[in-house]
């Protein structure tokens, strides 16, 4: 086979498994959307609105919209993170991924298509939290540039950890232990809630050690114009990050990790 | 011919298991090819390095000249396989998940929605292309395995017990469907439990034991290395038994019960006439005369069971 024709199988063979991957999720609305909504909805509702009015501005801005990028980057990298290791992990508990595995699709396109649906999937949460919360407050996007990036580059490293998590998961328990004891603690203690500034010295040191923090702060710059860290540091270093994890990806596909006996 | 598979010494390992130990073979261009072992022989193992689901430990093993693992994109586009287990996309209608399979192969989406009701109709479930796999019948599920194996129109095609599990009127529609593809050009490589399929489909078959192939020959060449039963009815009971093995050494036994003479032999249909005629000369009337010749099965049985022997030995060694 030519290596025009195996681009062009590629191209045709990247693009059916990604309409897949996103179908997938998009035909499942209950499973996929609808949940983050009503999480967001009771977010807003009692830290926003009922809690809020009792707590002081933050960095010059009340404590609604301060969080309004936090629950972003929470709900686009944990459905961004779960969606890849859902996918990856059914595909195999039911062995369908063998429908790609046995076709001549390449390694770096069958990643590509994992990687880039589930980053969709995070993406679409992230601006179906955005809308939820423009119903609580006025919403406006201090750094369109900023933002758009740093979604990008945090959807796409998620999607990139969960493929990890999905071919290293042996059951479900596996699926439910990363998210719940991993990935929310992360995203709790990265600053969804409250400033930085206002933790003990120790705690503030130690935040820093979590790589949600400069992602929720990336976020926040790019809604509210204001971060406590640099945010083309964090680009530099997530940007980084996010090529050597789906790197990480091509190579274990390419082993057969969890994929091939 | 050329081959459509080549196989060079070809292991794979589980730990101190030895799935494969050395397998060498070559499936013709365009042959119908059957692999017949035990459970446990390998089978699925030797299919699986081919389409990249299994790796080898040692050796070579090419599809159509491409590496299945140097070459693996080239191997893989020219296989369609229908494994064994049901390993079905669930969550979309069968007609998606063949329009999805063919995207893998780089076919295009509209031509794979004009494959993907081709292949339906062809096996007979094109009225439930809306339906998911879980809820179709067992049978229909057999064939929508071929429909997916050849929704890339495969070179080699491989069936994995492709009829287990399923009715006798089924089985031989999927056996003239595949006969149909085998004509056509298309290569089958088929491993089965029903020995009558292979006997009927194949034209040469290998046999897998222990991870090793013990015999590649076709089901008539191996059917004659068993043993025929000629059955004669006389009118009346002979005194003492006819000795035909002292003039024939293709003779293996001759038995007596009353009226009815068994003789069995190697070559059963050209040891006949001469059964008829020595009879003849020795005075006795034959009422009929029948020869039952040995199957595949008890070729196949005959042959796993040799070895068992061979493998009990080395244990005990």
């Amino acid at each position: 086979m030519s290596l025009t024709s195996l681009t062009s199988l590629d191209v045709t063979g990247f693009y059916a498994l990604l309409r897949r991957e996103v179908l997938r999720f998009v035909r499942r609305p209950r499973n996929t959307f609808v949940p983050p909504f009503i999480t967001n909805v009771l977010y807003f509702s009692v830290f926003g609105v009922i809690l809020g009015e009792r707590i002081d501005e933050i960095a010059g801005v009340p404590y609604i919209l301060f969080i309004l990028p936090g629950l972003i980057v929470l709900g686009a990298v944990s459905n961004a993170f779960e969606n890849a290791s859902f996918s990856i992990f059914h595909g195999r508990w039911n062995r369908y991924i063998e429908e790609a595995l046995t076709s001549p699709l390449s390694y770096s396109s069958m990643v590509g298509a994992y990687v880039l649906s589930s980053a969709t999937r995070g993406v679409l949460v992230g601006a179906l939290v955005a809308l939820i919360g423009a119903f609580f407050t006025s919403v406006g996007v201090a750094r369109p540039f900023y933002l758009v990036a740093f979604m990008l580059v945090i959807t796409l490293l998620f999607a990139g950890l969960g493929v990890v998590g999905g071919l290293w998961a042996d059951d479900f328990d596996d699926l439910t232990m990363m998210n719940q004891f991993i990935l929310r603690p992360l995203v709790f203690f990265g600053g969804v809630f409250y400033s930085l500034n206002e933790i003990p010295e120790t705690f503030q040191q130690a935040s820093l050690l979590n790589p949600m923090v400069y992602m929720v702060n990336g976020v926040r710059y790019g809604f509210l114009g204001v971060t406590e860290v640099d945010p083309n540091l964090s680009l530099g270093v997530l940007t980084a990050l996010t090529l050597g994890v789906v790197g990480l990806n091509v190579v274990l596909f390419r082993r057969g990790y969890g994929l091939t006996d | 011919m050329a081959s459509a598979i080549e196989i060079r010494d070809l292991t794979k390992s589980y730990g101190d298991v030895r799935a494969l130990d050395g397998v060498d073979l070559d499936v013709p261009e365009g042959s119908f090819f059957g692999l017949l072992g035990p459970n446990g022989a390998g089978k699925t193992t030797f299919i699986n390095i081919l389409v990249g689901l299994v790796r080898k430990t040692g050796g070579e093993a090419s599809v159509f000249g491409y590496d299945v693992e140097d070459d693996y994109r080239e191997a893989r586009d020219r296989i369609g396989l229908a494994p064994q287990e049901f390993n079905v996309d669930r969550f979309f209608p069968i007609r998606e998940v063949l329009e999805h399979k063919a995207g893998y192969h780089g076919i295009p989406h509209d031509e794979a929605r004009e494959r993907a009701d081709e292949v339906l109709k062809r096996v007979g479930i094109y009225d439930k292309r809306d339906t998911r796999f879980d809820w179709l019948s067992g049978g229909m599920k057999r064939r929508f395995m071929l429909a997916r194996a050849l929704i890339t129109d495969p070179d080699l095609l491989i069936l994995d017990e492709p009829t287990a599990g399923v009715d006798v009127q089924l089985r031989h529609e999927l056996w003239e469907t595949i006969v149909d593809l085998n004509d056509s050009g298309t290569t089958i490589l088929l491993t089965t439990h029903y020995i009558e399929e292979a006997e009927r489909l194949c034209d040469e078959v290998a046999i897998l034991d222990s991870g090793s192939v013990i015999e590649v020959a076709s089901p008539e060449e191996l059917m004659d290395r068993g043993t025929d039963d000629i059955v004669v009815q006389l009118r009346d009971p002979p005194t003492a038994v006819p000795d035909f093995a002292a003039d024939d050494d293709r003779v293996e036994a001759v038995e007596l019960d009353g009226t009815r003479l068994v003789v069995t032999a190697q070559q059963g249909g050209l040891v006949a006439p001469d059964v008829v005629q020595a009879l003849d000369r020795q005075g006795h009337e034959i009422v009929d005369l029948e020869i039952s010749r040995t199957s595949l099965e008890e070729v196949f049985v005959e042959m796993t069971r040799r070895g068992e022997g061979r493998a009990t030995a080395e244990v005990d060694q």
